[in-house]
């Protein structure tokens, strides 16, 4: 059954593909764009044949198809590396710093005016050890405006080592020494432009 | 109706049924499907060709090229290398050695049941 390309087949396909897409976010961007690039094409292919909603449905489950291909380039490993798993730690870090530096602040501030609501003058919080660094407060009638209270190193050593840690990116050694190893890909004909 | 086929058992000979196909032509991923659907494998799902393809790929057993298509972006179409060429005979003999113990242990004739008595 030939079908022509209307807008509802194209949305049921790019659908697929976006979903299948986001299944493969542990996988680096260039071999995950390749995937999409080659499930849209077959989609098609085989819309051709049967419709898109028929070709999406012959896909399967697409969590499936995406652990498939996982497999593929990582091997069986149960313990795959994780851009997610990364990024969610980088986030985590930097929500709990923002929120223990922006509660510090406020302490000190509220500690400050209740001492005296018209405070003038200047003040130094010492921050929190290892973590946050010394901020100067200048006080104008009750009114302040700060400078400093930055994170140390240790917060960015932190952040980078425990995403390395929690996305178990050290695997990722593993698909490099694959990808190194492969035969060369002969592209006689590259067309670009689909992403 | 088409027979069902045994998804365990296909797993384990469905690169080398890939091989073979693409060793007879190159194909992008679902004319490899067609084709297997055409072989009589109608139960198989692109989710299960696909990765294998691309397993197959990464194991350096093919490589693939795009080649221009009329309806649309470049299709990836596949081929064996020569380690796929290999694997391919020797898969071949494996199987053919692993058949040649198995089919005729499967199809001879199976005893008679022994008749039951009844309890007096």
């Amino acid at each position: 059954m030939a079908t022509s390309r209307g807008t509802l087949d194209r949305l049921r396909v790019e659908r697929a593909v976006w979903t299948f897409d986001a299944r493969l976010q542990d996988l680096p961007r260039r071999s995950r764009i390749a995937k999409r690039r080659e499930l849209r094409d077959n989609l098609w292919a085989a819309a051709e044949d049967v419709g898109a909603r028929q070709a999406v449905r012959q896909l399967g489950d697409l969590r499936v198809l995406a652990a498939g291909y996982l497999s593929a380039e990582y091997g069986e490993l149960t313990r795959r590396p994780s851009w997610g798993a990364a990024a969610l730690t980088i986030f985590l870090v930097e929500a709990v710093m923002t929120l223990l530096a922006h509660v510090g602040r406020v302490a000190f501030d509220a500690g400050i005016t209740a001492t005296d609501p018209q405070a003038t003058g200047t003040f130094r919080w010492n921050g929190v050890p290892y973590l946050i660094s010394d901020e100067t407060f200048t006080y104008l009638d009750g009114t302040h405006t700060s400078v400093g209270g930055a994170w140390t190193p240790l917060v960015y050593v932190l952040m980078l080592g425990g995403a390395f840690v929690t996305g178990r990116l050290w695997r990722l050694t593993i698909a490099w020494r694959r990808y190194q190893t492969r035969p060369v890909v002969t592209d006689d004909q590259k067309t670009g432009g689909q992403a | 109706m088409a027979p069902t086929h045994d998804p365990q058992l296909l797993k384990g000979v469905l690169s080398l049924l890939l091989l073979r196909l693409l060793a007879e032509h190159e194909s992008y991923g679902y004319e490899v499907v067609q084709r297997l659907r055409q072989l009589g494998l109608t139960d198989i799902t692109e989710g299960s060709v696909y990765p294998a393809l691309a397993r197959l790929e990464r194991e350096g057993r093919v490589e693939a090229r795009l080649v221009a298509s009329r309806s649309g972006p470049a299709r990836k179409y596949y081929r064996p290398t020569a380690a796929g060429t290999e694997a391919l005979a020797e898969g071949t003999a494996s199987w053919l050695s692993l058949a040649a113990v198995v089919h005729p242990t499967l199809v001879r004739p199976l005893p008679d049941p022994p008749t039951s008595t009844e309890d007096i």
